[in-house]
């Protein structure tokens, strides 16, 4: 099986590539954070330096694995569902479930070494500038030099391979039991996504029994912010669906037969846009919950008329670095997401074409689907965002609205959002009206 | 319309053409391993006509229905849909053509999953930018037995349901055509004839002109005239087609001797 996951490597590289960007990022960031350890473990650093650089470490690194596992397991699942046919042959000539998943198992942990080894020397560079960085704002000694070691390298190979490894076992046991015509378990999803509302709104609620000045009052705002994404990922293709029924005439009359189609295509397939929506939102949430958080509180401090101690600083790179990894992540999941499932609609716009609509309507269709979807995720995003941004103001600030920041900074993230959205789900469209509509129509049949 | 409008010749060119084919040439494969699927084939069929086209596998059915709706493009010779010959161009102008004209029948029926019956059966209307006559639509519904079927989903309905919906989604524009591709292949017997005597109607009740491409002796019987196809060349035809009398063709189709003969002896298991 291992032989047949090598060549399955080989013979279609491109299909893999998501997972190789995912593993690879993900690895580099891992590293990168953790090679402070190395740095804060070597000798002759100081015990105030060594606290700093741990405490950095030490935040990413737990905050890395998940997004490391969540990017990895996005890809594998699309790649898993692109190779439905494959494995159905596979399971038809005789394949045990047990070797199907060692060769998809076996894939993924091929391509996250590749990953990780790749990430080496760009995780040093990451790593230097970060600790002179550190240097720079005096939050270690000008003497503490940069270390990659032992902790760095196992840190990235443990969480990419166990991630990739674990994610492809999910991705596996997913498809057998679609396979089999089992539903996904709705009741589950949705706990979860009660489950994530209550936490985010008791994360936000904690923050309000803390103390103004407490440096740590950021943190439970801006995870009330991310466990509200998630919570309205799941919830909103509902509301969107009761939405939709309203207004489907007037959005068919504006976006004419490609539209109608696009309403319709929402309204019933409401339960699988949470996978499109929850990177989406999280994007969206996340980004601009931590920017204006950052940015609120480095008013605060200036309003204060204090300088920016080096816990404070630390916390602000922290942030910014977070902020970095989160956009890059959402983005990886969002247009490999996003490019799989128009991809696999290949049949559905032969269908489309094949009872008359040109290639201008295909594109309609999901132009106007992508157009629901990202005011959806934005309005969501940004809500969730807005929460977590009016809890830390008030506690902080004494202040209802936060004042001095602008609505750039929203803006250009609800840019990012719209034109990945756009830009990926048009080209991969445009791409599968290549095919003549009756070939496309007969692929899977 | 009387029914002896379908009993013409296909070769008869007549004032009116519902159909026609001018020297239709399609050469699939590089130019070592080409292979023709049509070698020149001209056509003619009247208004008012069921036509089976016969033939072996690989003998140029499909690409010869196929490029008659104007889903594939043929590499020489002309289409003409009521006179009015197919237009060159992209996906686009073949796609406002074909619509207005032509309606296709689909062996796996090709409806929309998202949409339900109604919605799927006004779709072409709705793409093309027509208003869709909610009365129409339900009599057209009804002519196909699923009056009480418009607001289920084509994953609701079994295989006889979903291609009667295909059948209501070809017929409801009026087109000049309508093309099916093997209907019945997918189908268990019942529904098969089901499907079969529905586009009888639709041409000896309701005027329309049909061309359906089948391996099935029995579906052929059901139309017409039944044209043969092998090699990518026209190979024949009957009129009034019986089981016996196709599959006693299909047999000899190919068999130069057998050609011309009629057959007059003893029915191998008559």
């Amino acid at each position: 099986m291992l032989t047949l996951a090598w060549r399955s490597v080989r013979h279609r590289p491109a299909r893999l590539i998501a997972t190789l960007l995912a593993a690879f990022l993900g690895s580099a960031i891992t590293m990168m954070f953790n090679s402070l350890h190395d740095t804060a473990a070597a000798s002759g650093v100081d015990a105030r330096s060594s606290e700093s650089l741990s405490l950095t470490g030490g935040v990413v690194g737990g905050y890395g694995t998940l997004l490391v596992f969540f990017a990895i397991a996005s890809t594998l699942t699309v790649n898993v569902r692109q190779r439905e046919a494959e494995m159905h042959l596979l399971r038809c000539t005789g394949a045990t479930p047990g070797q199907i998943r060692r060769m998809v198992t076996g894939e993924a942990a091929a391509v996250a070494l590749l990953g990780v080894l790749l990430a080496i020397v760009p995780a040093m560079l990451g790593g230097q500038a970060l600790v002179a960085e550190f240097r720079d704002t005096g939050q270690v000694a000008g003497n503490v030099e940069h270390t990659f070691g032992p902790v760095a390298l196992g840190a990235g190979l443990a969480v990419t391979l166990v991630s990739a490894v674990g994610a492809a076992a999910l991705a596996v046991r997913r498809a057998a039991k679609a396979a089999e015509g089992r539903r996904p378990r709705a009741r589950l999803r949705t706990a979860g996504g009660l489950l994530a509302l209550v936490a985010g709104v008791g994360s936000m609620g904690t923050a309000f029994s803390m103390d103004a000045k407490d440096s740590a009052l950021m943190a439970p705002a801006a995870y009330g912010s991310i466990l509200l994404s998630l919570g309205f990922a799941v919830f909103s293709p509902a509301l969107l669906r009761v939405l939709l029924v309203r207004f489907s005439r007037p959005v068919s009359a504006l976006t004419g037969g490609g539209g109608y189609i696009a309403v319709r295509n929402l309204r019933r397939r409401a339960e699988q846009l949470t996978g499109i929506l929850m990177p989406l939102m999280l994007f969206v949430g996340i980004a601009t919950a931590t920017l204006y958080l950052q940015g609120i509180e480095s008013d605060a401090i200036t309003a204060s008329g204090m300088k920016k101690s080096v816990e404070d600083k630390n916390l602000e790179t922290v942030n910014l670095v977070v902020v970095g990894i989160i956009v890059v992540f959402a983005c990886v999941m969002l247009i490999n997401t996003l490019y799989a499932t128009t991809a696999y609609r290949s049949r559905e716009f032969g269908r489309q074409r094949l009872a008359g609509a040109t290639p201008r309507q295909v594109l309609a269709t999901v132009a106007t689907e992508s157009l629901v979807l990202v005011v959806t995720g934005v309005f969501f995003g940004t809500l969730a965002a807005f929460a977590g941004i009016l809890t830390f103001t008030s506690v902080r600030t004494d202040e209802t609205m936060p004042s001095g920041q602008g609505p750039g900074i929203w803006l250009t993230i609800a840019a990012l959002a719209v034109t990945a959205t756009f830009v990926t789900s048009l080209i991969t469209a445009r791409r599968t009206l290549r095919t003549p509509a009756v070939e496309a129509v007969a692929v899977a049949a | 319309m009387s029914a002896f409008r379908g009993r013409k010749s296909p070769e008869s060119v007549g004032g009116a053409e519902a159909l026609r084919l001018v020297g239709v040439r399609k050469v699939y494969g590089a130019a070592d391993a080409a292979v023709a699927a049509l070698d020149g084939v001209s056509l003619s069929l009247p208004p008012g006509t069921f036509t089976a086209v016969m033939g072996p596998s690989g003998s140029g059915k499909s690409t010869l229905l196929q490029c008659a709706a104007g889903l594939t493009r043929p590499d020489e010779g002309q289409i003409l849909i009521d006179g009015v010959p197919m237009t060159g161009g992209g996906e686009k102008q073949l796609t406002k053509f074909r619509r207005n004209r032509i309606g296709f029948i689909f062996q796996q029926y090709n409806l929309m999953p998202t949409l339900n019956v109604a919605e799927n059966v006004t779709l072409p209307l709705k793409l093309a930018g027509r208003r869709a006559d909610p009365e129409r639509t339900r009599t057209v519904l009804a002519q196909v037995g699923l009056a009480d079927r418009l607001a289920h989903r084509p994953d609701q309905l079994s295989g006889g349901q979903c291609q009667r919906v295909a059948i209501a989604r070809a017929l409801v524009a009026e087109p000049s055509i309508v093309l099916a591709d093997e209907p019945t292949g997918a189908l268990d017997m019942k529904s098969a004839r089901d499907v079969l005597s529905l586009l009888r109607e639709a041409v000896h009740a309701h005027g329309r002109t049909v061309v359906m491409v089948t391996h099935d002796p029995l579906a052929a019987s059901y139309a017409d005239t039944v044209q043969f196809l092998a090699d990518g060349q026209l190979a024949g035809w009957i009129a009034a087609p019986t089981p016996d009398s196709v599959a006693e063709r299909l047999a000899h189709l190919g068999d130069p001797a057998h050609q011309a003969a009629t057959p007059h002896h003893q029915p191998i298991g008559a």
